[in-house]
């Protein structure tokens, strides 16, 4: 049986006129991941995604360390979305202890939500016009991408590991002029965005090679369980910040980008969006916001959970964002499990690839939104 | 101390000296005179007032200058010179560099960045020496299972392509190396060589990703070089010709791209196919397929592959140029040569010296040089743009437009020139 | 300590809340008692908050109520498998969070559906009495989730198509390990 045999083993010939390609992990269109894709001619027979090249355990390494100290490395699987990805995590902390949150400081993580949200999407626009050939869609994102960033870093201190939420509230204030840099640095991003439009997503020939491939339909989309940019792309409308309101993400008016083809193409614009969505978000939340007040909420040392499960879920890039906390009255975690978007997406690679064009691997598999650090946790 | 040589002594490094001079004179004799004798042998020196170059004349240009000038012209009118240096692979390697230094800066213009910076005092003007040093000093490493005489061979190959691919583009009235009369039947016979020499490095490899690259590549050539003969035939059929230089001449008065723009722009798309430019290169597309044929090739075989592409890019432009705007065609902007030198001399401090056999290279030359290399670097500017601008495109929308619509473009064209003839607007009686 | 010991006895009310019947948010309630009504003493409820259900079942009794909850309450995905080790109670819990895209009254809600397997002191993964049946058929989604539970856990489910290693190394032979019996260096 092949079921028994390590992946990389499975290499010999069924067939002549197959061959098996190692995409990765060494291959500049795999990330840290391996795709073991058969072809036969030009076409591929079957994909089998191999992810864990970059494990780390976080989960097991969260079970050993307390609440407060879990907040670093929880991060660290997408440092590019690290408010986001500890969001669920905080959200579940606090009610775990029971913490209520000053309105300032719900607003500053959206705000904060929100602008890495741009920063994580333009990374991945930027690989994504790299991975299709167009050098120009990988340099302009990841210029503008500073904007972002520094204004990240005026808020957090840092510019990509933030650790900038904790149990609550968040860590420190925003500086003092940082409304009127935040709302022109985001005007001005949002300029830049639109010229996206332009020279990428209307091009002809970015549709002509994405348009009708990789398509995955909304029964598809809802059986696989998929999420995100790649579930809004099939049209299903469903995003978590306004199906289930964290925050004040209900006092927002926020609008869901859904697309109906669920190709490439709408998969690739979705993100795109969202970003221009990400600015609204921002410009409304910054009209809202109290001006002053308290930010957090003075917590006792080695705060313990009682014996409680709970499961918190937030809208990342990459799609729903949800974290199970198993507690045991410890300072610990008795478990924790996040179930993060990348993975739920993985599904749909050997779905989606199967009968493709190996041309349009890469068009494929990056319109997934994935992330393999992510996935690998 | 110095961190440099922390334990010098004057003795080794005297030493060190005589040893360094000791081996110089031992290899110049057991191998420099030997080639010496070699080339006395095989290549015709100069003469000079019917008497070989030898060192004593040599040695007397440097106070008589008016010595000077016959022999450099011999060299210059030399066949070794043409080939190597000015309408041949000198001159095109030159270009080829300044177009991986334009291409660089123009694209990092575009992609709002600075491109390369630091190396040389000026815009990183080096950076292309230092890239070439790098890769001559990487270790060639060569797959086990490679076939490796054919993988030795194909980057050479694909240099010396290249090179007999620019022997044939007429830069100036009576430049060019090879003046045949079918030259346009020469350029097909080498562009055809290319596909041969992928698909031999490609298959030599005996890897995954360059077999599919060498697949792919072609593919892609061998059904664009139908379209890119097949736009050409109106070239022929207006000009009367197969010899470039005598279609350069044709187009004294017009250029062939008045008559026939879209033969140009089915050229153009081909031309760009044929040299693997962004939009159409898929035989390098990395995020699929690695390197494509280029994968398994490291340090200098690299760059040597590198160099020939870039060539091939500068002789394709040149073509264009040839075939569609008029070569060295173009208003005389070069002013002639002073006719008081050749009578009166030069006037350099107490010397006077009057010169014969000035001037070394004609007016039209010169002038006919400075038109097709700006028409050329126009062509090849438009063939960088694209990069900046398209994503890469599919292997099957390749063929298709290649099959499809370039082969039925193409006819288009050759009817508009057969047309343009029957009607009496060009040929006999007509305009041109 | 005496703020941990009054939220102590709080989470022991949280037990008993299933009893107290008007603080229950309305909807989950509803959907809880739907449950409980067609499979009776199958299923416990474990705990009914605001968006949140969680149900516990038998391993034998899984299939079925996991067909019933997708055709009759609508929830058409799996968010998430985990496996929790319990070594004291000699078992590995396996939580389903399900949620639903098709029907927009449940888009808040995640109900969890547990079931347990037995744990063996020297896990043998694939060929030990640590065994579940498999959602997959059900929920096609979970088919990775389970793998990683597979793997790091050693669960093994069958009727699974691809019961393979998906994260760790392939040469992986310790024991699976997100098991508490599992300890990191150094700590």
């Amino acid at each position: 049986m092949t079921a028994k045999l390590p992946p990389g083993l499975q290499l010999e010939k069924e067939d002549d006129k197959i061959m098996t390609l190692n995409v990765g992990p060494q291959h500049p269109g795999s990330g840290h991941m391996r795709l073991i894709i058969k072809v036969d001619g030009d076409f591929i027979v079957s994909c089998d995604p191999d992810p864990g090249y970059v494990h780390r355990g976080e989960e097991k390494m969260a079970e050993y360390r307390n609440y407060i100290t879990n907040i670093p490395h929880l991060e660290r699987p997408v440092i590019h979305d690290s408010c986001n990805i500890l969001y669920p995590y905080v959200l579940g902390v606090e009610e775990l202890l029971g913490l209520e949150v000053p309105e300032r400081a719900k607003y500053i993580r959206v705000i904060a939500a929100e602008l890495n949200r741009i920063v994580y999407t333009l990374y991945w626009l930027g690989i994504y016009g790299i991975f299709l050939g167009h050098s120009t869609m990988f340099m302009w994102p990841m210029g503008d991408r500073e904007l972002a960033i520094d204004l990240l870093e005026k808020l957090t201190g840092a510019r990509v590991t933030h650790s900038y939420f904790v149990p609550g509230g968040i860590r420190n204030d925003a500086p003092a002029n940082f409304e009127d840099v935040c709302i022109r640095q985001v005007n001005y991003l949002e300029k830049r965005l639109r010229t996206y439009g332009d020279i990428f997503y209307d091009n002809p020939i970015l549709i002509a090679r994405t348009e009708n491939t990789g398509i995955l339909t909304r029964e598809d989309a809802i059986r696989l369980g998929t999420t995100g940019t790649v579930l809004r792309a099939s049209g299903v409308d469903f995003d978590i910040r306004t199906k289930e309101p964290y925050d004040v993400y209900d006092e927002l008016d926020v609008h869901t980008n859904v697309l109906k083809n669920g190709d490439s193409y709408d998969r690739s614009k979705t993100p795109w969006l969202d970003m221009l969505e990400s600015c609204n978000i921002i410009r409304q939340a910054l009209e809202k916001m109290p001006k002053s007040g308290s930010v957090r909420v003075k917590l006792k040392p080695n705060p313990k959970g009682g014996d409680d499960e709970v499961y918190k879920r937030v809208e990342s890039g990459r799609g729903s964002l949800g974290t199970y906390i198993v507690s045991r009255s410890k300072p610990e975690p008795y478990r924790l499990k996040m179930s993060v978007g990348s993975f739920r997406n993985l599904i749909c690679l050997p779905y989606l690839l199967k009968g493709e064009k190996l041309g349009n691997m890469p068009a494929v598999y990056w319109s997934l939104n994935y992330w393999p650090v992510e996935a690998d946790r | 101390m110095s961190v440099i040589a922390p334990k010098f002594k004057l003795s080794y490094f005297i030493k060190s000296l005589t040893d360094n001079i000791f081996w110089i004179i031992v290899l110049l004799t057991l191998i420099g005179i030997p080639i010496i004798m070699i080339v006395l042998i095989f290549v015709d020196l100069p003469v000079h007032d019917g008497e070989l170059v030898n060192p004593f004349l040599a040695f007397t240009m440097i106070f008589h200058p008016e010595l000077a000038v016959p022999f450099l012209k011999s060299i210059i009118y030399s066949d070794f010179f043409k080939i190597a240096a000015f309408p041949g692979f000198g001159f095109a390697a030159l270009l080829a560099a300044a177009t991986i230094f334009a291409e660089r800066k123009l694209l990092a213009k575009m992609q709002l960045r600075v491109g390369p910076f630091y190396c040389g005092k000026f815009e990183g003007i080096l950076q292309l020496m230092g890239d070439g040093l790098k890769l001559i000093s990487k270790e060639i490493i060569i797959p086990a299972k490679a076939d490796k005489p054919l993988f030795w061979a194909a980057p050479v190959l694909f240099v010396a392509t290249a090179a007999a691919f620019v022997a044939l583009i007429p830069v100036a009235p009576g430049w060019v190396v090879a003046d045949l009369d079918l030259g346009l039947i020469a350029v097909f016979a080498v562009i055809g060589f290319f596909p041969i020499i992928t698909v031999i490095s490609s298959w030599s490899a005996n890897s995954k990703y360059p077999f599919i690259g060498g697949i792919r590549a072609l593919h892609q050539m061998v059904s664009f070089e139908i379209p890119l003969i097949l736009s050409l035939l109106g070239v022929t059929i207006l000009t009367g010709t197969l010899s470039l230089s005598e279609i350069v001449h044709a187009q004294e008065n017009y250029w062939l791209i008045v008559f026939l723009p879209i033969g140009a722009i089915v050229f153009f798309i081909s031309m760009l196919a044929e040299l693997e430019r962004i939009p159409f290169d898929l035989p390098e597309a990395e995020s699929e397929i690695v390197a494509g044929w280029l994968t398994e090739f490291s340090g200098m075989m690299y760059g040597l592959v590198q160099l020939g592409s870039y060539i091939k890019l500068y002789a394709f432009a040149g073509l264009f140029v040839v075939l569609f705007l008029g070569g060295w065609q173009g208003p005389m902007v070069v002013p002639p040569f002073p006719e008081e030198i050749i009578t009166e001399g030069i006037q350099a401090g107490p010397i006077t010296v009057q010169i014969a056999g000035l001037p070394i290279v004609s007016q039209e030359m010169l002038n006919g040089t400075l038109w097709f290399t700006l028409k050329t670097v126009a062509v090849i500017f438009f063939i960088l743009i694209p990069r900046g601008v398209f994503p890469r495109i599919r292997i099957d929308m390749l063929l298709s437009i290649g099959w499809n619509k370039l082969i039925a473009l193409a006819f288009v064209n050759m009817f508009i020139a057969v047309g343009l003839i029957y009607a009496g607007i060009l040929g006999p009686g007509g305009i041109w | 300590m005496s703020d941990t010991d009054s939220r102590k006895q709080e989470e022991t009310e949280t037990k008993l809340v299933v009893e107290k019947q008007d603080d229950l948010p309305k909807f989950e309630k509803e959907q809880s008692n739907k449950i409980t009504e067609k499979f009776g003493s199958k299923t416990e409820i474990a705990f009914v908050k605001p968006d949140r259900v969680r149900v516990n079942v038998k391993k034998e009794d899984i299939l079925e109520v996991a067909s019933f909850i997708r055709d009759e309450l609508h929830y058409d995905h799996a968010e998430s498998v985990t496996g929790i080790d319990f070594p004291t109670d000699k078992e590995i819990e396996v939580v389903y969070h399900l949620g639903s895209y098709t029907d927009p009254k449940l888009g808040r809600q995640v109900l969890s559906l547990a079931t347990r397997a037995p744990r063996e002191d020297v896990p043998n993964p694939g060929n030990d009495s640590t065994r579940l049946p498999s959602l997959r058929d059900i929920f096609y989604s979970v088919e990775f989730h389970e793998r990683e539970c597979f793997e790091m856990l050693g669960v093994f489910f069958e009727g699974h198509p691809d019961n393979r290693r998906l994260l760790l190394p392939e040469d992986w032979a310790d024991l699976p390990p997100l098991r508490k019996d599992f300890k990191i260096k150094g700590r």
